[in-house]
Order: structure tokens, then C-alpha cells, then sequence
């Protein structure tokens, strides 16, 4: 006889709320329904009456984890449509902040897993690595969450001491390479807990259309940074991680090897940031009538904005987000299909799904 | 595609169009006159494309939506703009499985309806009705007040 077990929208195994209808059978669960929506904001209609400077404000509420990565994409998008160029210097900050954001995003998920593993050493390792890359974007911006880095034309702070910042990032890596990477790669406690569980196969990826490290773990080598360069991406050296096996332990695999990954596209970006202006400064702009899109790869992947504005016009006149967990959290329904039941909450945490973002 | 075809020119001779392609706001658009958007999507999936999202603007008075449709072929945003002077359109779930939120949320949003498909269960507003255009309802609430 099979049952529904209703799994949110406010449950202990999930951090924000949504819903995952179970259709079990014994302990076995034999589909899945998602409901979504309970974090509707209505963000994409209110950006309509915020002005270029106050939609920026909005968009940057979108995601708390990765909320200068809406402002970044959110700017390219402008950018496009006012005809403003950044400075190279402003690019590399960008650079730099995107692949700051991304390891705060994998070492805060990290300790989430550890957390849904039963692992909760590792869960207090990772959240005090967190803070740490947290500092960093402190020293930075000012900011721990909402950074406010970047405008129209470039960025609002400047790295006045990439040596001090390079020095953090060193530190940060050979902690990590010390503690998280190890236990993530090799230990048999996250082994026997993640592999062969919550599968996604390369030909379901491939057809749910899943992005970023979700993708990449079921063998898509997809990376909006290498098949479409945005800001200092084109001059950056860094390896796109894929594992083939599509479970809970190629997403882990995955992600902490792209931790690796930024801290050498930091290391490099910070060696390199070249001097000169961090915005277009003093340059009036105007908005042309039309639409411009920009794509930025996030930590949980592809972001899209796409932005039509009429000359002369105060407000955009509209603004359409799509995030990386609206792409990916259909897929959870294929990883859960067949698993235990008491595998699910690791199943869905390893999407690193955010609520705030699908909704918006 | 051959291995001297940029993904666009594959593109074009897969709709058998010469229909320039324009290279504007990041996006690569074509839009041949005669392009059905499940023609489109059998092409996409043929060259292997990635279905990236459905934009849907709603066009001042009556004159309808417009729908931008955007695949990503090896690293090229390709976006196919479709005018809906009703707000019925073919929907294309059938044909690729990514599509299913964006129609569902589209469906609700703009309260266009993709014919040929089922909208259960709904994915904003659970329990409500389903298609409602959200942004006429907000400016009926205001006129009201």
C-alpha cells in the first residue's frame, strides 16, 4: 500500500520553506510532487517601479547567499543597454567577489551536508571556514551579506591592498585543502552516505536542462565562466571539475574541487588586478529602448537577467530573473524516485537549493 | 551540424531559413515569420541545444504577449521571440522537460495558457485559481483602493 508523506513546507531537514509531497511504498519513495511559492515576493514586478539605482538595492535581496552575483549579472544586463563599459580593474573586482561568493556558497553548504550526514564536526569546521572567506568580503566591501559592489560602469569599493587580501586567500586555501577537501574526498563516513544515492543520470540532466555543479556532477561540463566569458573570466587559468556518477557524492565532488578552483582563479585575479578606475567616472548615460540580457555563472549555476527598457524612461520595463535552483529543483523528483526515505533530506540539500531565489 | 558550421548557420539550415540572425542586447535572435515554436524546440533537441528559460512581456492595451524563448547552443544565448495576439500558445512540455515551471509560471503570472498540456499541481498559488494575470489583477487592487 503506498502513502503521502507531505515533507514541509516548514520541516527540520529544510532550511527555507517548500514542499516535497512523498508517494512512499514501504520505506522506498516512488515519486515526488514539489510545490513551490511559499516565498513569492513578486520581485520581477516591483523592479519595475525602482529606478536604475533602487533596482539594483532590489535585486541584490533576491539571494542571501549569493546576492552579488544578481548585482553583477543585473549590471552586465544595464550595461548593455546604456552602452558603459566597465574598467579592467573593475572587472577583476568582479572576478574576485564572484569566486569569494561562490566559496562562501560551498563551504556554508558543505556544513549543511556534514550536518544531513551526521557529520557535525565537520559542520562547525565549515562554518568557521565560512566566516572566515565572510572577513574577506567584510574587508572588501564593508558587507558581510548584501555587499552593495557593484553599479552601472564598474564597481563601488576598490581593493586598495590585493597583497593583505591575497594573503587571507592563501591561508583560506591551505585550510581548506587541510580539512574540508580531505573528509569531502576521502573519507569512508561521506562515501557510504552519499554514493549511489539520489542519482541523476547524464541523459536525465541533460533533459531537465539542470545547471551548474548538479550538471557537472551528472558528466555535463557546462560553465557559463568557459563558454561564455564575463569579466576577467577570459584571462583566468582554472579547470571546470565533471564527475560522471550523477549522485549526492559527485555533487560533494564537485563542489569541493571548485573550491580549489576559486582560490586559484582569486590567487590569479589578485596577482594580476591591473591599476586604474574601478567605474566610469563622471560619464552621463542614457538607457536605449530595447532588451539586453546577461549571463553569469553563480554557485549553483547559470543566473539569467533579462532587461527591456524605453528611452527615457525612469523604471526598467521589465526585468525577468531566471536562477540556477528554478532550473535544477525539478530534477530532485528523478533523485528522490526509488531511494529511501530517509535519504531524501540529503537527496534535496545536495541541489544546495535556494528557496528565496526560485520564488523571488 | 558539420564541423565547419558555426552553431548558428546549423541553426538556420536545421529551420531551413535564411532569415539573418541578429547579434543584439547578448542575444543571437531569429525569427522567421513562419517559425511554430514546437518546429523550433524538434530543432533545438535534434543540435542538442539547452533549453534556458521562457521571458514573457505583456504588450501595452490589447495587442497580446510576446514570448522570448532562449536556448544555449555551445556557449551562443540563442533567444526566438513569438507575439501572441491571444494568450494561447502551443506548449512544447511534450517535447522537452525543462520547460515545465517556466510554462506553469508563465501560465500564472500572465495567465497565457500552453494548449496541450495539464497544470497540475500548481506551483505558485496552491489552492487558488489557476491562471490569473497577476500583473492586471495588482493594477485592478490599485483602482479598487
Amino acid at each position: 500500500m503506498s502513502y503521502k508523506i507531505p515533507m514541509g513546507p516548514y520541516h527540520p531537514a529544510l532550511e527555507e520553506p517548500y514542499k516535497l509531497d512523498l508517494i512512499c511504498e514501504g520505506e522506498t519513495v516512488q515519486d515526488a510532487k514539489l510545490h513551490i511559492g511559499f516565498n513569492f515576493r513578486g520581485i520581477e514586478h516591483l523592479a519595475e517601479t525602482r529606478n536604475h539605482i533602487q533596482v539594483i538595492a532590489l535585486m541584490e535581496r533576491v539571494c542571501g547567499i549569493c546576492s552579488n552575483i544578481h548585482t553583477l549579472t543585473l549590471c552586465q544586463a544595464m550595461e548593455g543597454l546604456t552602452g558603459l563599459t566597465p574598467p579592467p580593474r573593475a572587472l577583476y573586482i568582479r572576478t574576485i567577489m564572484a569566486e569569494l561568493e561562490r566559496l562562501h556558497s560551498h563551504v556554508l553548504w558543505a556544513g549543511i551536508a556534514a550536518k544531513l550526514m551526521g557529520f557535525k564536526t565537520m559542520f562547525m569546521t565549515c562554518f568557521e571556514l565560512r566566516e572566515k572567506v565572510m572577513d574577506v568580503l567584510q574587508a572588501i566591501s564593508g558587507n558581510r551579506v548584501n555587499y552593495s559592489m557593484n553599479r552601472i560602469g564598474g564597481v563601488n569599493r576598490d581593493i586598495e591592498d590585493p597583497q593583505s587580501i591575497l594573503k587571507m586567500v592563501e591561508a583560506l586555501e591551505t585550510e581548506m585543502a587541510r580539512t574540508v577537501i580531505p573528509i569531502f574526498t576521502t573519507s569512508s563516513t561521506a562515501r557510504s552516505r552519499c554514493a549511489g544515492i539520489g542519482t541523476l543520470t547524464n541523459e536525465k540532466a541533460l533533459s531537465c536542462g539542470v545547471v551548474g555543479p548538479v550538471a557537472r556532477a551528472s558528466g555535463v561540463p557546462q560553465d557559463i565562466r568557459r563558454a561564455a566569458p564575463y569579466a576577467a573570466y577570459s584571462e583566468m587559468q582554472f579547470d571546470v571539475p565533471v564527475q560522471p556518477d550523477g549522485d549526492v557524492r559527485a555533487r560533494l565532488l564537485v563542489r569541493a574541487l571548485e573550491i580549489m578552483e576559486s582560490c586559484k582563479i582569486l590567487r590569479q585575479a589578485l596577482e594580476k588586478l591591473p591599476p586604474g578606475e574601478i567605474h566610469t567616472e563622471g560619464e552621463k548615460f542614457q538607457f536605449i529602448t530595447g532588451t539586453a540580457t546577461s549571463r553569469v555563472e553563480a554557485p549553483r549555476g547559470e543566473v539569467m537577467y533579462s532587461v527591456s527598457w524605453k528611452e527615457g524612461s525612469r523604471n526598467p520595463a521589465r526585468v525577468h530573473v531566471r536562477t540556477p535552483t528554478f532550473a535544477v529543483m525539478p530534477a530532485i523528483r528523478w533523485m528522490v524516485m526509488g531511494q529511501r526515505l530517509a535519504d531524501t533530506p540529503l537527496i534535496q540539500a545536495s541541489i544546495d537549493p535556494c528557496y528565496s531565489c526560485t520564488d523571488r | 551540424m558539420t564541423p565547419t558550421m558555426t552553431p548558428l548557420e546549423a541553426i538556420s539550415e536545421k529551420l531551413k531559413t535564411t532569415e539573418p540572425w541578429v547579434d543584439t542586447g547578448g542575444v543571437h535572435w531569429l525569427s522567421p515569420a513562419s517559425l511554430k515554436v514546437r518546429e523550433l524546440t524538434k530543432a533545438m533537441n535534434e543540435l542538442h541545444a539547452r533549453f534556458v528559460t521562457i521571458t514573457a512581456y505583456q504588450l501595452p492595451g490589447e495587442q497580446g504577449f510576446r514570448l522570448e524563448y532562449h536556448w544555449d547552443l555551445d556557449g551562443y544565448l540563442l533567444g526566438f521571440p513569438f507575439l501572441l495576439a491571444g494568450n494561447t500558445i502551443e506548449s512544447i512540455y511534450d517535447l522537452c522537460e525543462a520547460v515545465d515551471w517556466i510554462e506553469r509560471e508563465i501560465h500564472e503570472g500572465f495567465d497565457i495558457d500552453f494548449s496541450g498540456r495539464e497544470y497540475e499541481p500548481l506551483l505558485l498559488r496552491q489552492g487558488d485559481t489557476p491562471g490569473v494575470n497577476l500583473r492586471d489583477a495588482v493594477a485592478a487592487g490599485k483602482e479598487k483602493k
